[in-house]
């Protein structure tokens, strides 16, 4: 069994936002709903640095312990879900998220919090059923990373994006230099 | 026409279905009242996807020059998302935010949905028929009443390659060479700049190969915005230990991935690149051997140079002096290097100097014709290299052939099936024909003034794809706008051309399908061409612009001309015949197709096929593509392989001998390279390569082992340019009154200058910038194109980037006492917008900085009631050409957009 993991390569990333782009249309996400952002620090000066920021799908989710309700789970390919049915859109996993991955769509009469969604591995779209309430379940293959304009943002099987990404060094490194990346 | 579609790839899958079931479920609701005006379904319901076929269809994104391909994912006729073609060799899937939101961009309820005409101050629907009644005979009797002269034609470098060609066709059966489209105010001086340099006007390397680049410097693009998937193979060069230099008058988004950042004063490349120069020489680090057999011209060149020492130029640049030394040793140190620029070059009154002196530094350094040693002229649109190829222009037929030349157009006559003399008799006078146009610069002066180069003004325009807020001067733009009889706006969104004037009627509109609802060719900025295939039918009431020209040309009376039996004819029948001066003989429809088919098997380093069908060729058969074995050219000027396998040289373009010439020197030397020079090839009757239909002049070249375009010199020197060598002129709006004396721009042009006087010394005003003091600059924002119609109508695009904005440096903003986000006009001699504030260090104290995107508001003032209801985009925004300076380009009437002067203060209520 795979082990699904993302990895921000920021000195490739420009932020032309082609990851927020493709995950908006492939996941049907409304306005107001961010799955992923790219977050720019620096901006304008010399660091400016990118950094494309979906749910990291943690091997030990803070939101998962936080939820009082269990409604986030793990699948066993760590991606890490939200069963919509449970979630009480209480809050308490933003609270917890290191890095502000869930989401809360403003609905209701008071303006009151929806239920919380968020980056799925693109397995999920924002409404998790089709028409007859049938769950979609989805191929873990996020369309961020598919479409990511400078391959910064690698998504997959932990083993293979750490591949990739030791070429890369490797690339960086002077002659004879050996990766440390693993 | 040719529906049969191969390289479609169908697949299965079911993961597809629910997401397809989700979007009808969706969106169902908010479309349901548009369906009873489109042929097709816009969404598919669950039922429909599991009982119907997925397929992936190749095609191309319609944006930036780049090329990036992409899968359209489509459900029983119905365009319903997108997948990544990683095995496509220019973007291996990636791509910005406009180029994923394909899907988001096509089926939009903004778009337009039928024909329409503007009455008595409101907007009603027509028939199809009708409006092509209408519009041809208001051209019919414009023609009778004023000439065909006063007919106006924009054409467009977003459509594909065959339908650009027949515009500029359309134009010359029409009669008029007033035809013009965006390269105009895109890489015009480019091309000029770089043709007379060394022959060809075109980027010279492909993305891919700046993988190879030791350093990559940019003067004048902002890749990561403007053409983000380069930076794919930019950033791949920089991990292989290149440097990358940025020199731009903002600390752009493409500047943070740089070794080295020079900010410099913007309109003054021309001395910022001679002062690298002058190092470089003074040093001897020049390549002597290069220049001594391939270059002419040297010691006139350094005449010039030799004054613009790093500390002359640091007064004028901004830049201090030891940086220009420590970048002429990067440059030298870090070899071959290339030279990428966009707009920040080309759209200056000096640009088609800057561009010599980027091309001269490259000559200086003899990097230029090898591998990672580019002048990569990163072009604007998806097809604008293409379009400039087609010659849609006011002063060229297709090919680069220039409509002065009665051979030229006794080609194409011949081509077109069409008597010389009968073409005559289409035009007002001979005299006419072999006459420039008007440019869509300066179109709008044809509306407004007597003074011009042709028997009467422009009554009726004709806007084919083209956003009229991309260029400048726009408060006279739409004055010429309210003064025509007749405005036509096809496309497939309500532009400016329909909302800009203030008018009751004479405004028809036609929806124009997209170009994911049609197939052809398109051209990247590296010269390779690709197929689009088609996605879907077009939707709602829009037809293709093909359909749409045979339409209007049957009308017309030369319906016949623009008949074809598929849409592969036109290519080989025409385009590939006869766009010989550029090598388009080898690149048929089916073997580009070909191309797509196998995409996987080129090789993202160098475009190359390894094995398979295409094994040895170039991926897209960059031009020039000599014959139908020919494997394209990738990087032109290379030398070092044989013609057979994509090699090249300078082309002979100015003969063997420099002829006699104003200044009498020189007269006499040799323009053929020293070793193995070859003038360009002709036939036995003396017809020379690029106009000789029988193609024995090809094929003597190719026996031979030499490019039909000869061996020949680069110039330094220019003897035919009123600069012969770039020197410095202020721009026509500069700060610095002491360097307009001292530099002052060029003399004023009278009526043959496109058929319009110009200004240029009579309109720089040195006492301008007393009232004016902020530099003021323009550019892109990634999630929007051009002028901002097909972008600002997603939904995500704008849920992404929702503003128009000026970016102010925090000093400037303390000084006049404006917040972030704060509204806030920015005002010049030409009008003023307001704008929200963006205060940010990328530009400094002396300069603000405006996208270009943004309409729909005009002064402050919402122009949203004047598009057809429900097609103005769920954005607007003031429009920054309301304020950009009145400059041209000496050669190419390019606009000076990128230097202007302004203020900026607080707006009341901001």
């Amino acid at each position: 069994m795979p082990t699904n993991k993302f990895l921000l390569d920021t000195s490739r990333c420009i932020r032309c936002t082609g990851c927020e782009a493709a995950c908006k249309q492939f996941n049907e996400v409304p306005k107001g709903i961010r799955r992923l952002r790219v977050v720019t620090i620096n901006e304008g000066v010399p660091g400016e640095t990118n950094v494309p920021m979906p749910c990291m799908h943690c091997t030990k989710p803070p939101c998962l312990s936080a939820c009082p309700v269990t409604a986030i789970y793990k699948r066993d390919d760590g991606v890490v879900l939200v069963n919509k049915d449970k979630c009480i859109g209480c809050g308490y996993c933003l609270y917890a998220c290191p890095f502000g991955a869930p989401q809360f769509p403003d609905t209701g009469l008071f303006g009151s919090k929806g239920k919380m969604d968020k980056c799925t591995f693109c397995v999920e779209p924002f409404n998790q059923k089709d028409e007859d309430g049938q769950l979609i379940q989805r191929e873990a293959k996020p369309r961020c990373a598919a479409f990511c304009g400078t391959k910064g943002l690698l998504a997959g099987d932990i083993d293979a994006i750490t591949e990739v990404y030791k070429k890369r060094i490797a690339g960086k490194l002077p002659t004879g230099a050996v990766p440390d990346v693993a | 026409m040719n529906n049969a579609i191969t390289g479609i790839k169908t697949t299965r899958r079911s993961f597809i279905k629910g997401a397809v079931a989700l979007g009808a479920a969706a969106a169902l609701g908010g479309y349901a009242g548009l369906t009873k005006y489109s042929p097709t379904n816009l969404f598919v319901t669950a039922r429909a996807a599991a009982a119907g076929e997925e397929k992936l269809v190749k095609t191309i994104c319609p944006h930036c020059s780049v090329g990036c391909g992409t899968l359209g994912k489509v459900v029983d006729g119905v365009f319903v998302g997108q997948e990544a073609w990683t095995d496509n060799p220019l973007n291996l899937g990636g791509m910005c935010s406009k180029g994923a939101t394909i899907k988001d961009i096509v089926v939009s309820e903004k778009r337009l949905k039928y024909p329409m005409e503007k009455v008595d101050g409101a907007w009603k629907r027509i028939s199809w028929d009708g409006a092509i009644n209408k519009i041809t005979g208001k051209m019919n009797e414009i023609k009778e009443k004023y000439g065909p002269d006063s007919v106006m034609f924009l054409g467009s470098a977003k459509t594909t390659l065959h339908e650009v060609y027949l515009q500029r066709k359309f134009a010359a059966f029409w009669g008029t060479n007033n035809v013009d489209h965006q390269a105009r105010i895109c890489h015009s001086t480019t091309v000029a700049g770089l043709l007379n340099t060394w022959g060809h006007g075109a980027q010279t390397d492909n993305y891919n190969d700046l993988r190879h680049s030791k350093c990559l410097f940019f003067i004048g693009s902002n890749a990561a915005e403007a053409h983000p998937v380069a930076m794919q193979h930019v950033l791949i060069a920089k991990e292989r230990g290149a440097k990358i230099v940025v020199a731009d008058p903002r600390f752009t988004r493409t500047a943070s991935k740089a070794d080295l950042y020079i900010r410099f004063r913007p309109g003054t490349d021309i001395p910022f690149i001679l002062s690298i120069c002058n190092v470089i020489v003074n040093n001897k680090w020049h390549d002597k051997a290069f220049i001594e057999a391939k270059t002419h011209g040297f010691d006139e060149f350094w005449e010039v140079c030799k004054d613009y020492t790093p500390e002359m130029a640091e007064d004028i640049t901004w830049v201090p002096a030891d940086k220009v030394r420590e970048l002429a040793r990067i440059f030298k140190e870090n070899g071959p290097m290339a030279i990428l620029w966009s707009m920040g070059g080309t759209q200056h009154s000096v640009g088609s100097q800057n561009i010599r002196s980027y091309a001269i530094l490259q000559l200086l350094l003899g990097y230029i014709g090898k591998s990672g040693g580019g002048c990569a002229a990163l072009r604007g649109h998806d097809n604008v290299q293409g379009s400039t190829d087609m010659g849609c222009l006011a002063h060229y037929l297709p090919g680069y052939l220039g409509v002065n030349s009665e051979p030229a157009w006794k080609m194409w006559c011949n081509i077109w099936g069409i008597p010389y003399d009968d073409m005559i008799k289409r035009f007002a006078s001979k005299d006419l024909m072999l006459r420039n146009g008007m440019t869509d610069s300066r179109w709008y002066e044809g509306a407004l003034r007597d003074d011009i180069n042709q028997p009467n003004r422009i009554k009726m325009l004709i806007v084919w794809g083209h956003s009229l807020n991309s260029i400048s001067q726009m408060k006279k733009e739409k004055k010429g706008l309210e003064e025509l009889e007749m405005i036509v706006n096809i496309d497939p969104r309500a532009t400016m051309a329909s909302s800009l004037p203030e008018r009751k009627d004479g405004i028809i509109i036609l929806p124009a399908a997209t170009v994911m609802e049609k197939e052809g060719m398109v051209v990247n900025s590296g010269r390779s061409a690709q197929w689009r295939y088609k996605v879907i039918d077009p939707l709602f009431e829009s037809k293709s612009d093909l359909d749409i020209l045979k339409l209007m040309a049957d009308k017309l009376g030369f319906g016949q001309n623009f008949t074809y039996s598929s849409v592969d004819d036109i290519y080989t029948k025409e385009i590939c015949r006869g766009v010989r001066s550029i090598g388009m003989m080898g690149r048929t429809p089916e073997r580009i197709r070909k191309h797509m088919e196998n995409s996987g098997t080129f090789d993202p380093e160098n475009l190359m096929a390894r094995g398979g069908p295409n094994d040895g060729e170039y991926y897209g058969l960059p031009w020039p593509c000599w014959d139908e074995k020919h494997p394209g050219t990738p990087i032109l000027w290379d030398d070092s392989k044989p013609v057979s396998k994509g090699g090249h040289d300078f082309r002979a373009l100015w003969g063997d001998k420099v002829p006699d010439n104003k200044y009498k020197t020189h007269v006499g030397e040799s323009m053929l390279k020293a070793v193995g020079g070859k003038k360009m090839y002709a036939n036995a009757a003396g017809v020379g390569y690029a106009l000789d239909l029988t193609g024995e002049a090809v094929q003597l070249a190719l026996a031979a082992g030499d490019p039909p375009t000869g061996r020949g010199r680069a110039r330094f020197w220019t003897w035919d340019l009123t600069d012969p060598v770039p020197k410095h002129r202020e721009p026509i709006e500069s700060p610095r009154p002491d360097l307009i004396t001292k530099y002052p721009t060029y003399e004023d042009k009278d009526k043959t200058f496109y058929r319009v006087p110009c200004e240029f010394k009579t309109a720089q005003n040195p006492e301008l910038v007393k009232k004016y003091p902020i530099i003021l600059t323009t550019g892109r924002q990634v999630e929007h194109m051009g002028g901002g119609a097909q972008t600002r109508g997603s939904k995500i695009l704008v849920e992404i980037q929702p503003d128009m904005y000026v970016e102010i440096n925090p000093s400037l903003a303390g000084n006049i006492g404006v917040k972030e986000g704060e509204m806030v006009w920015v005002e010049s001699n030409q009008g003023k917008v307001k704008v929200k504030a963006k205060i940010t260090e990328r530009v400094n104290e002396k300069t603000v900085f405006m996208p270009y995107h943004w309409a729909g508001v005009f002064e402050g003032e919402s122009y949203e009631n004047r598009y057809p209801e429900g097609t103005a985009e769920y954005a607007l925004g003031d429009s920054c050409n309301i304020v950009t300076a009145p400059g041209y380009d000496e050669i190419t009437a390019m606009q000076e957009t990128k230097v202007g002067l302004c203020k900026v203060y607080k707006a009341q209520g901001g």
